[in-house]
């Protein structure tokens, strides 16, 4: 059914049910502010018992009113919003709010009503935003819709903010006024019964007014349609998303059995999925809004070459290392730049980047300046700092910083006046004027860089995803199933092994041995050196118990490992049951990487690529995407990583066999897409091959 | 005590406590949805009901209460105990 997520922001008519006359409550208030607010439509009160209210005619029913209503506010007590609901669908509403609290988020009897509602909604075709939630608010003038309990209508703009926590939006309202920051649609969608933050992205997408994309989130509830959503948005539109993911800190502590399910604990995940989608994740609210106004009223710097201006050296110092930690780059001027400032500004001045125009410089100079490296080609955006000395004229250099902006159209300019008081008026001028301000020149500097992220994050290329032909997908699906039916929790390496071999991945021939005879006899047939490793369904870390030898050189040796490794396993885990020795080719010397999988509740098969090896868990320079994947994502997870440089041959080193593991991850990928029954999964090492000579799984593990 | 005589006395009271008229509540009359009782109103409800026919109410359960017909079953098992 399609979602009337339209009616919600640009309804015809509006009936508030369950208002009343008592000021300061809710029901009152939610028909005051759409009053209040101006509102283009028809509103129609709803009470029991008030012929009027605020001088407005009242309806006892919904059903008495002889016109059409788009949409109504449901703000009953939520004993009784069903019936509220029921009359809304036989009066032909088209989409509700609900505003009153009372359902799942109060336990099993509010579960059982919000289902209620959910039925009663999908029986006539009304869409739900709520319940427990704020409202809604479209600033649009031809609609001017205030329907929530909002103090104020904010002013208008191009920004949307959609939120989970109501309470949150009554604080970022009264944030974003004193910023002059405006909104072009504000929903607290609640408990999101119906319309969720998903369907929500896909209509802001069409949305003209909205041109950058708020999210703050408490829970998600479907991470892989979340994905979807904002990679379609964002590539279709190029609207930003920002999101802040609250609760980082509570989940993902159960125990994980795995390497991949250590590592990939739920934020872990969520900020990788969130990358991938193209989603910049903020920590706070601050930091969401200082992004979302660059995005929102500049244009987007076009490479990562800024320039700085300053009037002050130790801010610009400042300005430079945040510039620097971020990935951006400080410009080098053009010959004509220089000479220009060479002739514009004093002596003293500093013509190279950071411009420092001096601390007794006025509007001329930092006219001089700022309009200097905007027409440098080399320079893709503009950073202008101030601070308040006594000849400095703060509100005429404000003016300046607006005027040569609006002459540049086509590269952005931040500010930062540092201080408080007296550059007040100047900040005022320049938020005014959409020129974006922070009060410190480090999240000055963390936005522009924030903002060409973004830039970049708009040429991540989707391709179709093409599954590896040459797999057996009913011969490991055979395999788990034993697994599974015969109670074990994980399956061991050798069967292991044979799932991987299925998909194509490149393990290494091996046979089991169940004597010390048997030992040295395939030992002999895998060719020395090998590695000998413990076979025993109930041993899961094979080190730990002295279960794994390798380099053994000769077939007396692997007669002797083997009685080593039997009699190790047994002291240590005396319950194990022990099939036998596996005997394996030993791997041959080479990179150690790690690949592994994790289903993750929310965001479904997410896979794992990272430097491998004993220490996986101490340096933690992995990367993860949410299967399945093509080959784009594929390449850029594993340059992604901090050590890629190793891998692509640092330093006068061979590069690895690159294509070997993109490879092995897509096979990876789609075996987790096939087989969900695999919880978890780690190959590791994998050892990677110079270039052309290709990589082997040297060990694995999969957890049922 | 008749069901009849217990309806009475009870929409009596509630014309009462919401200032309407008696013969404007019906026995499917929701207390909130069509006679338009907020919070207040139906904690003093509750109070009229206990006052006017010499009864103790469990709140909890009194205020679970919907309807001016389920009232009257509630109140009736309590007064003829």
């Amino acid at each position: 059914m399609t979602k009337n997520i339209d009616t919600v922001f640009n309804p015809q008519s509006v009936a508030v049910l369950g208002a009343t006359r008592t000021k300061g409550t809710v029901p009152h208030d939610i028909l005051q502010n759409i009053l209040d607010g101006g509102f283009q439509g028809v509103v129609y009160p709803v009470s029991p018992r008030s012929p009027s209210i605020n001088g407005v005619k009242a309806y006892k029913y919904i059903l008495e009113i002889e016109d059409p209503v788009d949409l109504a506010i449901l703000v009953f007590p939520s004993s009784v919003c069903h019936l509220a609901l029921e009359q809304c669908g036989e009066k032909g509403v088209k989409a509700c709010i609900i505003i009153s609290a009372g359902f799942r988020e109060v336990g099993p009897a509010g579960v059982e009503r919000e289902k209620n509602i959910k039925e009663i909604a999908a029986k006539y075709g009304i869409s739900l935003i709520g319940p427990n939630c704020l409202g809604a608010i479209n600033t649009d003038p031809s609609v001017s819709l205030n329907a929530s309990f909002a103090r104020k209508m904010p002013q208008a703009g191009s920004i949307a903010f959609l939120s989970q926590s109501g309470a949150l939006c009554t604080a970022v309202l009264d944030y974003a006024r004193g910023k002059n920051i405006g909104f072009s649609k504000f929903v607290s969608f609640g408990n999101k019964s119906d319309i969720s933050e998903i369907d929500l992205i896909y209509y802001l997408g069409k949305d003209e007014a909205t041109k950058v994309i708020l999210i703050y989130l408490e829970e998600i509830t479907d991470g892989q349609k979340l994905l979807e959503a904002a990679q379609t948005v964002i590539k279709e539109t190029g609207k930003p998303i920002l999101a802040i993911k609250s609760g980082r800190t509570s989940a993902g502590a159960s125990a994980a059995a795995s390497h991949t399910g250590s590592l990939a604990g739920s934020d872990e995940v969520c900020d990788a999925i969130f990358r991938q989608a193209g989603i910049k994740r903020c920590h706070t609210i601050e930091e969401m809004f200082n992004i979302a106004t660059a995005l929102a009223y500049q244009p987007r710097p076009l490479t990562n070459r800024v320039a700085i201006v300053t009037n002050a050296g130790g801010p610009g110092v400042m300005a430079t290392d945040a510039c620097i930690d971020h990935g951006l780059e400080l410009a080098s001027f053009s010959e004509e730049t220089t000479e220009i400032f060479r002739r514009k500004l004093p002596k003293t001045a500093n013509i190279y980047n950071p411009v420092d125009v001096i601390g007794d410089a006025r509007s001329d100079r930092y006219n001089a300046a700022l309009a200097g490296v905007l027409s440098d080609p080399n320079v893709a955006g503009a950073m202008v700092i101030l601070t308040p000395q006594s000849m400095t004229d703060i509100d005429e250099i404000a003016r300046e910083i607006v005027r040569t902006s609006a002459a540049n159209p086509g590269k952005p300019v931040y500010t930062s006046f540092m201080g408080e008081t007296d550059v007040a008026s100047g900040i005022n001028i320049l938020q005014s004027n959409h020129i974006p301000h922070y009060i410190l020149p480090e999240s000055m500097a963390a936005a522009m860089a924030a903002s060409y992220n973004f830039e970049q994050a708009l040429k991540i290329k989707r391709l179709p995803v093409e599954p590896a032909k040459d797999v057996d997908k009913k011969k490991a699906q055979k395999l788990l199933k034993a697994a599974a039916d015969a109670g074990h929790k994980h399956l061991p390496e050798v069967e292991a092994t044979q799932v991987l071999a299925a998909y194509g991945l490149p393990v290494l021939p091996s046979f089991v041995a169940t004597t010390a005879a048997e030992a040295a006899k395939f030992a002999n047939q895998v060719g020395f050196p090998v590695a000998m490793k413990i076979y025993s369904p109930d041993v899961v870390h094979k080190f730990d118990v002295g279960g794994v030898i390798l380099d053994v050189a000769d077939a007396d040796s692997a007669g002797k490992a083997f009685e080593q490794i039997v009699a190790s396993v047994k002291k240590a885990q005396p319950k194990a049951e022990i099939t036998g020795v596996n005997i394996q080719k030993m791997a041959p010397h080479g990179r150690e990487v790690i690949l592994g999988l994790k289903r993750d509740p929310i965001f479904g098969p997410v896979v794992m690529f990272g430097l491998g090896g004993t220490f996986v868990e101490v340096f933690k320079d992995v990367s993860f995407r949410a299967a399945p994947l093509d080959s784009y994502a594929v390449g850029a997870m594993i340059r992604e990583i901090k050590s890629f440089p190793i891998l692509a041959g640092a330093r006068g080193r061979t590069a690895c066999d690159l294509a070997a593991i993109e490879d092995c991850i897509k096979r990876l990928a789609q075996l987790a897409v096939d087989c969900p029954e695999i919880i978890e999964l780690d190959m590791n090492p994998v050892i990677v091959q110079p270039e052309g000579e290709g990589a082997v799984v040297a060990d694995a593990r999969i957890m049922l | 005590m008749e069901k009849s005589e217990i309806e009475s006395r009870l929409k009596e009271a509630i014309a009462r406590v919401l200032k309407i008229n008696a013969a404007e509540i019906n026995s499917d009359s929701n207390f909130v949805f069509d006679l338009g009782a907020d919070s207040m109103q139906s904690v003093e409800l509750v109070a009229a009901f206990e006052e006017e026919f010499s009864i103790e109410m469990d709140e909890d359960q009194a205020l679970g209460v919907q309807s001016v017909g389920d009232a009257v079953e509630f109140i009736g098992t309590l007064v003829n105990q």
